[in-house]
């Protein structure tokens, strides 16, 4: 424990919900051993949020399962601690051992949501950690950023001494190693930034140069890749409170929309066997009760059926729950009904009319909708739906879709169901054109244009009874499409904005559109600029990372888009994305 | 049914008695004590606590009963190698029924970190927020009884439907003292039930 333990200690009683920073989580390893680097991993937003992250869990083992280096955790801390720190002259610090961020070999930031950028430096500027690379000196440790915005790192680029793109499992050791290994042999930053550039899946942002290309890292193994030993026992009740098993990565459905489902190929499965060994061991250590078997699409998941013959009786001996998350329609079982003591089943269609859902490949026809009164059926008499407004060629008829299918779905209820009457909640985003995805070059809608639809079908559920609507906000879908496709101009106006307050900016209660807005203004930019439609050939500021999926597949897609045409699952056969490359697609 | 009486310290003091529920169903199932499940559509483990400790406050006598077919002694060498640091089982005790402990619960004993100095309770106003006013009170009929333990303050305060938090006589005390004692500075030692119109300790109750 540091020096700062017993004075930090003595403002968690002052503070909402202290054990989101005791620490002393079951499962929490050996912080006592010896190590030759550690490594302090960054989640920008709560414990509660943080603690439900796989990425992080998953990192975190797989570092502590080494005798010679040592992961710890840092969550954002609520506003009400963060005052109390920089009132009582403490930094912020690690839970584990109390430790400065400042003071670690590495640290790590876990990046999965693009609001969350200004978090970052609500952190650092906690940590008394300068926000750029290129104001830290030796003394400062290694920064790095990693997940799912690392598909376009540029935005925060200037804030990194390094950004893994992919998938971190095996890079991250390899980044301890190059840093252990260049602070023993006494070498400078800039020469270990120099080693960690040559790790595949290591972006360093002040090496890029002209035909600089960051090759996306991919676990080749993932049958036999590490997985969470012993998952940590959150203290406070935890948004995903379970134990999460990855059955696999990537995905076949190929939604054009869909950034994970591209960003994550090829596909690698776990075999059953493996998963439900994986399983039993998770339940084991922790004495989670519920288990939620977890990918982009579980109904795709070859070994579902063997698994579950493996898992439910196992489950249902000891009362616990499992969850399938992400499942099609059109795989839905009334045993499952029975299993899971639950009554609400969650659907996503995504668009409203069949046109559309072909447009974004979304398969999921009229006929599998309709297969939702098997559910009805088996007694379930609430369903929630998920849909997208703003997707490309969207018009209002499609919009009027949406409130068809809960009307069929009222009376599919009813012809096999005369209780309590249905409930449908409806939620509604606004699409956001992400990069490494077909739809990278779309247009978003304008703002005034998102309130006119959100409005327009406001008005069309209105008249169904038992529908509740609800959409994101039309503001911070704005600032996220900006975010997610800017360039490094963007770290300027990031900074402004957490200079004048902006933080938490995926919390409503926080979001603060017109800081937001002049801090786009103060470096001469708009938002919009960065949520217009883009050129088929125009240089896009994520160009130099390679995904594994050729651009000239995302045009291809693109082209069948706008014709309306679907393209098959890849289970049915190869599309040929060009994520081969990167490793065998374990379902060919 | 069985009961285990047990310490909570260190970290756990953070953990709100709403997750200690869930933390207790997961140590015992990571123990491998069998709990029995109450019937219905929405079954939960047969598990009953003393009343809700106040986060931050530290116990040496917090109490948990448990509806599974095992010998105490089992259960409790089997609780401690499960429970995370700051929970730990001290004591074991076979029951016949549920005790009912949450109801029966009336007074219970606190160690301040105060030297124990004579003070007059017959009336004892105290000042403290609750949902973001200041309110006052006359906490004299919840202050059951005074006496040095070990040379410190130790207050007997009314538990369960009479309650008297321990944490809002910190603001009258710290300024009789002149200190600025915490929350996390107070431990609760013993908790009594009301039998035959005295109280008994609770481990008497148990045994």
């Amino acid at each position: 424990m540091s020096d700062y333990s017993r004075k930090f200690e003595a403002l968690l009683p002052d503070v909402e919900k202290p054990a989101r920073y005791s620490g002393g989580e079951w499962n929490t390893p050996d912080m006592n051993k010896r190590v030759r680097a550690d490594m302090c991993f960054c989640f920008p937003d709560l414990y509660e949020i943080g603690m439900s992250n796989l990425g992080v869990q998953i990192l975190y083992d797989i570092i502590n399962c080494r005798e010679d280096f040592r992961a710890e955790r840092c969550f954002a801390p609520a506003p009400d601690l963060a005052e109390l720190l920089k009132k009582n002259d403490i930094p912020l610090l690690s839970i584990e051992t109390r430790k400065p961020l400042k003071d670690f070999a590495v640290v790590g930031f876990s990046i999965g949501f693009e609001l969350l950028y200004t978090n970052v430096l609500y952190m650092l500027d906690l940590a008394r950690i300068p926000f750029r690379a290129c104001d830290r000196g030796e003394d400062m440790p290694i920064l790095i950023a990693g997940g799912p915005c690392s598909v376009n790192p540029e935005p925060f680029a200037p804030f990194f001494d390094a950004v893994v793109c992919g998938e971190g499992e095996e890079v991250d050791l390899e980044i301890l190693r190059t840093v252990a290994d260049g602070k023993e042999r006494g070498l400078s930053k800039a020469q270990i930034l120099e080693n960690l550039s040559r790790i595949e899946g290591t972006y360093v942002p002040s090496l890029k140069r002209t035909g600089y290309v960051v090759r996306k890292a991919v676990v080749k193994d993932f049958e036999n890749a590490p997985y969470i030993s012993r998952p940590l026992v959150p203290n406070i009740e935890s948004v995903h409170d379970r134990a999460t098993l990855e059955l696999y990565r990537g995905c076949a459905s190929g939604c054009r929309f869909c950034q994970a489902g591209f960003w994550y190929r090829p596909i690698r499965e776990r075999s059953a066997k493996k998963c439900a060994s994986l399983a039993k061991n998770m339940l084991e250590s922790t004495g989670f009760d519920e288990l939620s078997l977890c990918s982009l699409s579980t109904s795709d998941y070859t070994g579902l059926e063997q698994l579950e013959n493996e898992l439910s009786p196992y489950c249902r001996e000891r009362g616990i729950t499992m969850a399938l998350p992400s499942l099609r329609i059109s795989s839905f079982k009334p045993d499952m009904a029975r299993d899971s003591r639950r009554s609400s089943l969650t659907f996503a269609p995504e668009a409203g009319s069949q046109r559309l859902r072909n447009v974004i490949n979304k398969n999921v026809s009229e006929e599998e909708i309709d297969k939702i009164a098997v559910a009805f059926e088996a007694g379930y008499d609430s369903v929630k739906l998920y849909f997208m407004m703003g997707l490309p060629t969207e018009t209002d008829e499609d919009i009027a879709g949406i409130a068809d299918i809960c009307r069929r779905l009222k009376s599919l209820y009813w012809e096999k169901r005369h209780k309590k009457g249905l409930n449908i909640s409806v939620s509604c985003a606004v699409f956001i054109p992400k990069p490494c995805t077909p739809f990278q070059w779309e247009a978003q809608i304008s703002l005034d244009e998102m309130k006119r639809r959100q409005a327009y079908l406001r008005g069309l559920l209105k008249g169904i009874k038992g529908v509740n609507f609800s959409w994101h906000g039309a503001e911070t879908s704005v600032l996220e499409a900006a975010l997610a496709r800017g360039d490094r101009r963007l770290a300027d106006v990031i900074e402004e904005a957490y200079k004048t307050g902006a933080r938490f900016d995926s919390w409503s209660e926080h979001f603060k559109w017109d800081v937001w807005q002049a801090a786009f203004e103060s470096r001469g930019l708009k938002a919009e600029q960065f949520t217009r439609a883009r050129d088929l050939d125009e240089e896009l500021p994520w160009d130099f990372i390679d995904p594994g999926v050729d651009k000239e597949y995302f045009k291809k897609e693109r082209a069948l888009a706008y014709k309306g045409v679907t393209t098959r699952n890849c289970r049915e056969g190869c599309n040929g994305c060009g994520a081969l490359k990167e490793g065998r697609c374990t379902i060919l | 049914m069985i009961a285990l009486k047990y310490v909570k310290s260190g970290n756990m003091r953070f953990v709100s008695h709403i997750d200690l529920l869930r933390h207790a169903s997961r140590i015992l199932r990571r123990a491998g004590i069998p709990v029995r499940f109450s019937n219905g559509f929405n079954p939960h483990p047969l598990i009953f606590f003393s009343p809700p400790l106040g986060l931050g406050v530290a116990s040496e006598a917090e109490y948990i009963a448990i509806d599974a077919p095992m010998a105490a002694a089992e259960a409790l060498e089997r609780f401690n190698l499960s429970a995370p640091a700051g929970l730990k089982a001290t004591r074991a005790f076979d029951l016949k029924s549920n005790p009912n402990l949450q109801a029966r619960i009336v007074a219970a004993d606190y160690v301040y970190p105060y030297a124990y100095r004579d003070i007059d309770f017959s009336r004892f106003e105290i000042t403290y927020l609750k949902k973001g006013e200041v309110v006052s009170e006359d906490a004299a009929a919840k202050i059951l009884g005074a006496t040095s333990e070990g040379g410190k303050l130790c207050l007997r305060l009314a538990t369960g439907g009479v309650n008297l938090r321990p944490d809002r006589l910190l603001g009258a005390l710290n300024g009789i003292y002149g200190e600025d004692a915490k929350v996390t500075d107070i431990l609760k030692v013993r908790q009594f039930a009301l039998e035959e119109g005295k109280l008994v300790l609770v481990d008497e109750i148990l045994k």
